[in-house]
């Protein structure tokens, strides 16, 4: 049944993405399409982070690092080499490799121990590359960030966000069949019982670093679009901010759902696009942030699934509820 | 001479405002296993109504006294509300504490403005002695000599009274204590609020010490306050007071020899420690995974 339902749910994913792809052929609003580009690589960071949170029952708190290294691995190949393709691919590259690269030797050092470690290194280690892409201004320019032109096939807007969409679909696809995959079975069982996943003869360490280098790579990818679509770069890439739209994002959307995420993603930035709108009306909306602190909070405490996770569990207790008031009506 | 000296006596001030914030984390965590992320948030909020009850009365002491105030009632509604309904589960813990801090730092925002406020300690501290050619800034050594007062009544309460004796049997078996008819829950809620209040005096202590606050402070000192914490050993006191020192002189000879590597050292430092003693650098037991 819940093969059946999941299969509904990519079905029904499919088919908004291809609604999605040819939205531009029939509507024109450069405002909408820019923030459903930047919605499509939020989806990608904060499935990335679904990967930890809600598959591996890892928490990281600097999620923002991978995305900040690839964003500025691109930043800094366009700028200091020429924009083209070929270069376009080496920045990819040095990303993937980068990435794993942090992700491994981070998840190697504290995964082994409890959950807070991870959260830990993670939260001050992404401040270590803030600090670092702060001070090392021959290279990053330091604070103020700098600009830099893109490949040709990247500067029109259109061909973008397709180029988003789909690279957001290929990701949403390669983790659902990545999760479904018998490693993703087991970074499950990591999260629902470490020590029974481990006496079942498991090396949990192993597991849990590969889904946090397929993570880390993946908000690297997400960093790398990033970049290309403001066509600037600065340290706020790597700030606390971007770890926690993440974790809003997921958390509020879901956890453990890949759709969730995706949601979160498009309510997060459609709502901070409104909100800074209303800003201009009562200064209270420019801390919009603050809402959606409070409403993750009471998500944390009494929806811990999400909007997904929730509205999945009412469809179906109603599709096992009319049994039961039948019962009822013949008790009464 | 004299530059050392200085650098030494900056590094111990900057150290025991850390061990302020360190200490309530590593208590909290000895006894209750919960990791506070929200705990430099408490600190920001010592230092924004410390600093503004400063400014209303003129005087110090009250301001100081009004921190803490501040400090123990957040700490008694963030343990009521926040980490008291998803106690034991470790993953919400962390997630909740961190919303917490979200919303912590963005109401200081709301009410006092998203600039940074200005700080200037009180006239019987400004200003430096001259001790045979050094100059000494008296208000390093106030910080200090604050920051020794709280480690040894701390200390003592710990070691010499009844309610330490509850708080260090909790840390080791928490279960047992409670088998033996003493409401757990309590103890954690003074612990909680003790914590609390130690992050809001360094709140407030550091205003006049770096001269300007801002929101995202707590989270800065709450990155170096974690360093501290796992170097010192999760829920060992002395150690986080000994780790707190290092990690403030570190911070201060680098931030003057080598400027750019100053947050990198005590990171490098924290990695070191958790390849070799994940358990702390000044802990006797093994870890606990």
């Amino acid at each position: 049944m819940r093969y059946v339902q999941g299969n509904k749910m990519t079905a029904f994913i499919l088919v908004i993405a291809a609604f999605l792809l040819l939205l531009p052929f029939v509507y024109e609003s450069r405002n909408l399409f820019i923030l459903l580009t930047q919605i499509f690589v939020f989806a990608i960071f904060a499935m990335s982070y679904d990967l930890l949170i809600g598959f591996t029952g890892i928490v990281s708190f600097g999620h923002a690092m991978f995305f900040g290294i690839g964003a500025y691995s691109m930043g800094i190949f366009m700028k200091k080499f020429e924009p083209t393709l070929t270069y376009f691919f080496l920045a990819v590259l040095s990303t993937i490799v980068l990435t794993a690269l942090v992700s491994f030797i981070v998840g190697l050092l504290t995964l082994r121990l409890k959950s807070h470690f991870y959260a830990m290194l993670t939260l001050s280690l992404s401040g270590l590359f803030l600090v670092l892409a702060e001070k090392w201004r021959t290279m990053t320019y330091g604070n103020d960030g700098f600009t830099f032109r893109v490949p040709e096939f990247f500067i029109d807007r259109t061909h973008f966000y397709w180029l988003c969409l789909c690279i957001m679909v290929a990701a949403f696809l390669f983790l659902k069949r990545f999760t479904n995959s018998p490693l993703g079975r087991v970074l499950q069982a990591i999260r629902e019982n470490e020590q029974r996943t481990e006496s079942l003869g498991f090396q949990v360490l192993h597991y849990k670093i590969a889904a946090s280098v397929v993570a880390g790579v993946l908000a690297g990818i997400a960093g790398i679009l990033y970049a290309i679509s403001l066509r600037f770069v600065n340290t706020s890439v790597f700030s606390m901010d971007i770890t926690l739209d993440a974790l809003l994002m997921t958390i509020i959307g879901g956890v453990g759902t890949l759709v969730g995420a995706i949601i979160g993603a498009g309510l997060i930035e459609f709502a901070h696009d409104w909100l800074t709108e209303l800003a201009k009306e009562h200064v209270i909306f420019e801390r919009w942030i603050i809402f959606f602190g409070i409403i993750y909070i009471l998500v944390v405490m009494f929806f811990p699934k999400g909007i997904v996770g929730t509205f999945g569990t009412i469809t179906s207790k109603r599709k096992k509820q009319p049994a039961v008031k039948r019962k009822e009506k013949v008790a009464g | 001479m004299d530059l050392i000296i200085n650098l030494t006596l900056n590094g111990l001030a900057t150290g025991m405002l850390i061990f302020l914030l360190a200490a309530g984390l590593t208590l909290i965590f000895g006894l209750m296993d919960v990791l506070n992320f929200a705990h430099g948030g408490l600190f920001a909020w010592g230092a924004y109504s410390g600093l503004w009850i400063y400014q209303q009365t003129g005087s110090f002491i009250i301001g100081i006294a009004g921190a803490i105030m501040t400090g123990f009632v957040l700490g008694i509604l963030t343990e009521k509300w926040i980490i008291r309904p998803v106690y034991g589960n470790h993953v919400q813990q962390i997630l909740i504490t961190l919303g917490l801090m979200l919303v912590l730092s963005e109401m200081l925002k709301v009410i006092w403005g998203p600039n940074q406020l200005t700080a200037s300690p009180p006239e019987y501290l400004k200003g430096s002695w001259e001790l045979g050619g050094v100059i000494i800034i008296k208000y390093r050594i106030f910080i200090i000599l604050v920051g020794l007062f709280i480690f040894a009544a701390v200390q003592y309460i710990l070691k010499k009274t009844k309610i330490g004796l509850v708080v260090r049997a909790g840390v080791m078996n928490k279960e047992m204590v409670q088998a033996l008819g003493i409401n757990i829950q309590k103890v954690f809620m003074y612990v909680f609020m003790i914590g609390a209040g130690m992050a809001a005096l360094g709140g407030v202590l550091l205003g006049p010490y770096s001269g300007v606050i801002h929101a995202g402070m707590g989270m800065e000192f709450a990155i170096l306050a974690f360093i501290v914490v796992v170097i010192g050993g999760m829920g060992n006191f002395k150690g986080s007071v000994l780790a707190a020192i290092l990690v403030g002189l570190s911070g201060s000879f680098m931030a003057y020899y080598v400027p750019d590597l100053s947050l990198a050292v005590n990171m490098l430092l924290m990695a070191i420690v958790l390849i070799i003693r994940p358990q702390g650098l000044f802990s006797e037991g093994g870890v606990s995974k």
